[in-house]
């Protein structure tokens, strides 16, 4: 079982992202974080296979922990959730950095799942 | 479903793989001269007179070519000579991913088609802006885009009334909102009732009921729910050549009540009645209007 970790600043997307992952069998969520800087911690903690990271976030943002992580982490496979998904910029700038993939909010469970599926 | 741009939708539907979007992207970085880079290149300045209309911008809020004709280094003529060179070069994405063979011109043309019927609900409709208020299709597109993600994301059906600009915010005890910096300078407010709030709670919480959650949920769903709608904003401006950054959401503990306008802002209203009888608002406040 591959395990997940979601850092997001809201609630309620985090709540949202974890029911859908933990409907299929073959993920968990271990952990939620709510910024850049937690992302981090949680990941020298937790070691998870995947991390589910909102962009905008307050403190420490989605991109500058990105960067960090690759170095940290570097088969760790992270998928960006962001509403700033259809900038061209931000989304090629998330892939730039090592990012697996994009998920543009609002999203459906479906395209969430398939893009996990296909790590 | 969301605002997308084009590599990103050909990337979701596995068309092209994420490597070739980066080569075509990288191709496009290189062919698509900035306005500073292209004057230099036409040879209609030098770079020590980029680098003086550059440091100028610092103090003056001036776009490229309009500070270069100020400062008496170019005419308006040769503005529009680089603008129009600029247009006429511009590589688009899927042209680029042609030009590294991740595409062919018949897939191109088949995928635009299909592109365009993905983004069709997000095609605009007209929204009247009271005369005189600068950047009026930016926020017709604000609007245009909140009165749809009302629909589609919070499922609150609604009827728009008439935006109008005010010298007082209306009072609603609850409000989340969010600056927007680039472009222009703003502040996006979404000011609701509790029944509102709750009701769109229950659509990003995806809950039939939203009874026994903490006020920090509720509050934090209505934020997230702007942070979808200005992000999409941001995905339609870039659309539309424009740049905008948009800070985290933020919740006001004591709503719209006792919030004022800032001197040199202007406050745009945009009212929405609910079906169920309900009024509440989104509020865009533009700075030096």
């Amino acid at each position: 079982m591959k395990k997940v970790l979601i850092v997001d600043d809201s609630i309620a997307v985090a709540r949202q992202l974890e029911k859908i992952i933990n409907s299929a069998q073959e993920f968990e969520v271990i952990g939620q974080g709510r910024n850049g800087a937690e992302a981090i911690k949680l990941c020298q903690q937790l070691q998870p296979d995947i991390l589910c990271m909102d962009m905008n976030m307050p403190l420490m943002d989605g991109m500058t922990a990105l960067r960090s992580l690759r170095q940290l982490f570097p088969e760790l496979k992270v998928i960006m959730v962001t509403s700033l998904g259809g900038v061209g910029d931000k989304y090629t700038e998330a892939l730039k950095l090592g990012a697996r993939d994009v998920i543009s909010k609002p999203f459906e469970a479906e395209s969430v799942l398939k893009m996990l599926k296909q790590l | 479903m969301a605002v997308k741009f084009f590599g990103q939708f050909l990337v979701e539907q596995g068309v092209v793989n994420r490597d070739a979007l980066l080569q075509a992207v990288d191709l496009q970085e290189q062919t698509n001269l900035k306005f500073g880079e292209m004057v230099v290149d036409m040879k209609l300045m030098t770079i020590a007179e980029v680098e003086r209309v550059n440091l100028a911008q610092r103090s003056e809020d001036l776009q490229f070519g309009d500070m270069a004709v100020k400062l008496g280094i170019i005419t308006a003529a040769q503005v529009q000579q680089v603008l129009t060179t600029q247009r006429n070069n511009h590589l688009y994405i899927g042209e680029a991913l042609i030009k590294v063979g991740a595409l062919s011109p018949e897939q191109l043309q088949k995928n635009l088609q299909a592109f365009k019927q993905d983004q069709q609900p997000y095609l605009a409709t007209t929204i009247e802006i009271p005369s005189g208020i600068p950047h009026q299709p930016m926020w017709e597109m604000v609007a245009d885009l909140t009165y749809k993600m009302l629909t589609r994301v919070a499922k609150i059906p609604f009827r728009p009334g008439l935006c109008t600009l005010v010298d007082k915010l209306p009072e609603r005890p609850i409000a989340a909102g969010l600056s927007f910096s680039g472009a222009v300078n703003a502040r996006y407010l979404m000011a609701v009732t509790e029944n509102i709030r709750n009701q769109i709670a229950k659509a990003i919480l995806d809950e039939e009921s939203v009874d026994d959650e903490p006020l920090e949920v509720l509050d934090d769903a209505v934020r997230e729910f702007i942070n979808i709608v200005c992000g999409n904003v941001a995905a339609k401006a870039a659309q539309l050549g424009f740049t905008l950054e948009i800070d985290p959401p933020e919740t006001y503990s004591q709503g719209t009540t006792g919030m004022d306008i800032p001197q040199d802002w202007v406050g745009l209203v945009f009212p929405l009645h609910s079906f169920a009888g309900e009024s509440f608002e989104l509020v865009v406040l533009i700075a030096n209007a």
